[in-house]
């Protein structure tokens, strides 16, 4: 009986992607608008601030603790606590998910910038050039896969996340999942089936355009340490 | 010499009776068999509630007044929506709970037709529930439609006191209800079409958010419930529906028809009790209570019992 | 009692108790009433919280239990690890809400479903973990031991994997973490956890209690990792600090 039942509803939920491509074409952008803006938004508030901080070696303590208690922000409890401050609508989710991908963005990039091979910022510094020179010409290119990787995992996070913003009035393919009386258990499924894919187009997009910032000497020493597949999920102690 | 020493038989297996119905009463009820505990002994119950704080009630409600009579009831709150729940039902998740006449024959029975009276609605949904094998108890007094609301100084400032008086308002009006509304003849459908407000404009809203966009003029009327909490306070009022697009929602427990028959007819009588004092201000005090006040359902359900001689 | 009474009084109208006025603070939906928390602490959050722990627990035991007889395997075997990790990065992308609403159909609105989708989302950060811990043993080290003539089960016991212990306790300690996050997406499913008060509130628009909630499940994954931090210094005495 639940084996049917299963099967059923799956094949109502593809159905329901048949009837109703419109309602979801909207809710998919509305979604994708959201993460968008909440990675600008983070890139643009953690990046900067990230390799800076990389650049002069500062922070480390601080970087670590942000590592570890951003992992730890509940998502779900950040939104809730939100909506109590700042209320419900775009701007408060997409405060919530500000802060839960800055975090993960600026200890990538701190870490990316900071952890750049000695070797050849001394030889860069050696050569005669300027601090700038040296973040622009060497630190940087060297840390952009790992900064990258940040971004990546960051934006896939926000994307799964998004989804239990709708719950805060972020619109997306999440309303439809917490809207089940309105949309049925039909359309709950289909949704959640087209946030999936939403997540995997992420994530393999972001993995494909990994692999063409990664200058091909770094390529083969990252790919030992980090996995094709899936998040980077570090393991710090 | 005989009947003396039968006498003292018989006092001392009074005795040991009496011993022994006292210790079959365990700390928590009082007396044992059938007496004011018909449902000792009887089988285990299962209430549902669906996810919002008047089920919760209700569930408290029926939940405590069959476990004072010694029924063994469990409660599984907040299991979703009518489909979710109807589900549990028919699966045997649950065995009963509070459900509202008009939705039966609306979502669950799916029936265009409607009721033109609270008896007609709920003898259509009865009959529709007996054929699957469950049955309703009687209905409560109160009923749950939906409804527009309005801010009381709005009405008294355009002259509404029912859903007809929109009309002259034509597109300054704009209604704020859940999305689903805007196919529903208890919702957009039926007010533009049984009351001709084609100028009227719709904002679709989360259950829950429409007072607070009443209040900040979002909306000039929001898709409330006639029991809401927020209604008994005196600022919000509710327009009159001649026409009665939105129906007619009491509620009645929905019961397996098998459990009935095992549990005794104490126990259709129990809830029937509770069903009887449910009137629209009972209910709305206690959803104010809940809602408003921020008081736990299962003491708010206690105490209403306890007030009414059911607890 | 006469049978004219009787119709009488069921007619009566009800006693409507008087249930208490809220405080002001709750009535007017203040950011956080102190009060209205300290006198649900016992009904509301207390219950949530243990309920949340139970969940946790699980899972991570669970997730670990089956992770780690994998990564096993895949030291032993190394063709089992790509397709293993595939198939746990696949579940770890999927997002949460999406998993328990798509398990849901299969293995209803019971806690198994939840429990099969917050186990999925520990088996990557374990397995992974595990595996690089004890591929990163030194050789020499593995040399050494062979040379004193442990045997290859020994060398596993004995050796390599309390040199992979904090590699191990630090995917424990991301998956515990993790776990609580997304068992308070599990109220969504059944009401348990730290995410019942949570949508509790959402329903009454009721600050007090998003706070409230919001705030337990950050202390507690906070707590959960600096205790399992701790755990792993007093473990492993000798591990260095950076990985």
């Amino acid at each position: 009986m639940g084996e049917e039942d299963g099967v059923n509803t799956f094949a109502d939920a593809i159905r329901f992607i048949g009837n109703n491509t419109d309602l979801l074409r909207d809710k998919i952008i509305e979604h994708l608008e959201l993460s968008g803006a909440a990675v600008g938004v983070s890139i643009l508030i953690a990046l900067p601030l990230g390799i800076w901080l990389g650049h002069i070696h500062r922070g480390y303590f601080a970087a670590i603790t942000l590592a570890n208690v951003g992992r730890a922000l509940p998502s779900l409890a950040v939104i809730a606590i939100g909506i109590a401050l700042v209320g419900l609508g775009f701007v408060n989710v997409l405060i919530a998910l500000v802060v839960l991908a800055v975090p993960i963005m600026l200890t990538n990039a701190y870490t990316a910038v900071d952890g750049v091979d000695r070797d050849a910022v001394e030889a860069a510094r050696g050569m005669g050039m300027r601090g700038r020179d040296v973040l622009w010409r060497i630190e940087l290119p060297l840390a952009l896969p790992l900064i990258f990787a940040g971004i990546r995992t960051a934006t896939v996070y926000v994307i799964a996340t998004a989804t239990l913003a709708a719950i805060a009035g972020g619109g997306g393919l999440g309303e439809i999942i917490v809207s089940q009386a309105t949309y049925g258990i039909a359309g709950v499924v289909a949704a959640a089936l087209l946030v999936t894919a939403l997540a995997f187009a992420a994530e393999g997009g972001f993995a494909l355009l990994q692999r063409a910032v990664t200058p091909r000497g770094l390529r083969a020493q990252r790919e030992r340490s980090e996995p094709l597949v899936g998040p980077a999920v570090e393991a710090t102690t | 010499m005989r009947t003396r020493f039968l006498q003292r038989v018989l006092a001392a297996l009074m005795l040991v009776a009496l011993a022994l119905g006292a210790m079959a009463c365990g700390s928590d009820d009082n007396g044992g068999g059938s007496g004011d505990q018909p449902g000792k002994g009887k089988p285990p119950v299962t209430i549902g509630s669906k996810d919002f704080t008047e089920q919760f009630i209700l569930g408290q409600l029926y939940k405590q007044a069959l476990e004072s009579k010694g029924y063994d009831v469990t409660f599984k709150q907040n299991i979703g929506s009518t489909e979710v729940i109807d589900k549990a039902l028919t699966s045997g998740k649950v065995d009963m709970y509070p459900e509202y006449t008009g939705t039966i024959l609306s979502v669950v029975a799916a029936q265009a037709r409607r009721p033109t009276s609270e008896q007609a609605a709920y003898d259509a949904a009865k009959k529709f529930q007996e054929g699957r094998g469950f049955t309703l108890l009687n209905k409560s007094p109160f009923y749950n439609s939906d409804a527009v609301g309005v801010t009381k100084a709005y009405a008294q400032k355009n002259g509404l006191k029912s859903i007809a008086d929109i009309k002259k308002l034509g597109g300054k009006f704009t209604w704020g209800a859940p999305p689903e509304s805007r196919n529903r003849f208890e919702g957009l459908k039926g007010l533009r079409e049984v009351y001709g407000l084609t100028a009227m404009k719709f904002k679709p809203l989360q259950i829950g958010l429409q007072y607070k966009a009443l209040e900040s003029g979002d909306i000039q009327g929001g898709d409330v419930f006639t029991t809401d909490g927020q209604l008994s306070g005196g600022k919000y009022i509710v327009l009159t529906d001649p026409k009665r697009i939105f129906g007619f929602q009491n509620v009645a427990p929905v019961v397996k028809n098998s459990l009935l028959s095992k549990e005794g007819p104490e126990f259709g009588q129990t809830l029937n009790a509770v069903s009887a004092k449910l009137t629209l201000q009972a209910i709305r005090q206690m959803n104010a209570a809940v809602d408003i006040d921020k008081k736990n359902p299962a003491e708010v359900a206690s105490q209403f019992l306890s007030a009414n001689g059911l607890k | 009692m006469t049978t004219a009474a009787i119709p009488i009084l069921a007619q009566a109208q009800p006693v409507i108790p008087d249930f208490g006025r809220g405080s002001t603070c709750v009535r007017e939906n203040g950011t956080f009433c102190w009060g209205w928390f300290k006198d649900n602490w016992g009904d509301v959050f207390q219950p949530a919280l243990v309920q949340h722990l139970w969940l946790t627990a699980i899972a991570v035991g669970l997730g670990f239990a089956i992770a780690f007889v994998a990564a096993l395997i895949a030291y032993r075997l190394h063709w089992f690890e790509t397709p293993f990790t595939l198939f746990t990065g696949f579940l770890y992308t999927i997002p949460s809400l999406a998993l328990f609403q798509l398990l849901v159909p299969i293995t209803g609105l019971t806690t198994t479903t939840v429990e099969i989708a917050l186990v999925s989302y520990t088996l990557l950060i374990i397995f992974r973990n595990t595996l690089l811990g004890l591929r990163g043993v030194p050789d020499d080290v593995r040399e050494a031991a062979r040379g004193m003539g442990l045997t290859r089960s020994q060398m596993l016991w004995r050796v390599e994997l309390p040199l992979a212990l904090p590699a191990i306790v630090a995917g424990i300690r991301v998956a515990t973490v993790t776990v609580i996050s997304l068992a308070t997406v599990a109220a969504f499913i059944v009401d348990q956890g730290l995410g019942a008060p949570i949508r509790d509130a959402l329903q009454k628009n009721f600050n007090t209690e998003f706070i409230a909630a919001g705030l337990l499940a950050v202390i507690l994954a906070l707590i959960a990792d600096a205790l399992i931090v701790g755990a792993q210094r007093l473990l492993t005495p000798w591990a260095r600090r950076t990985a």
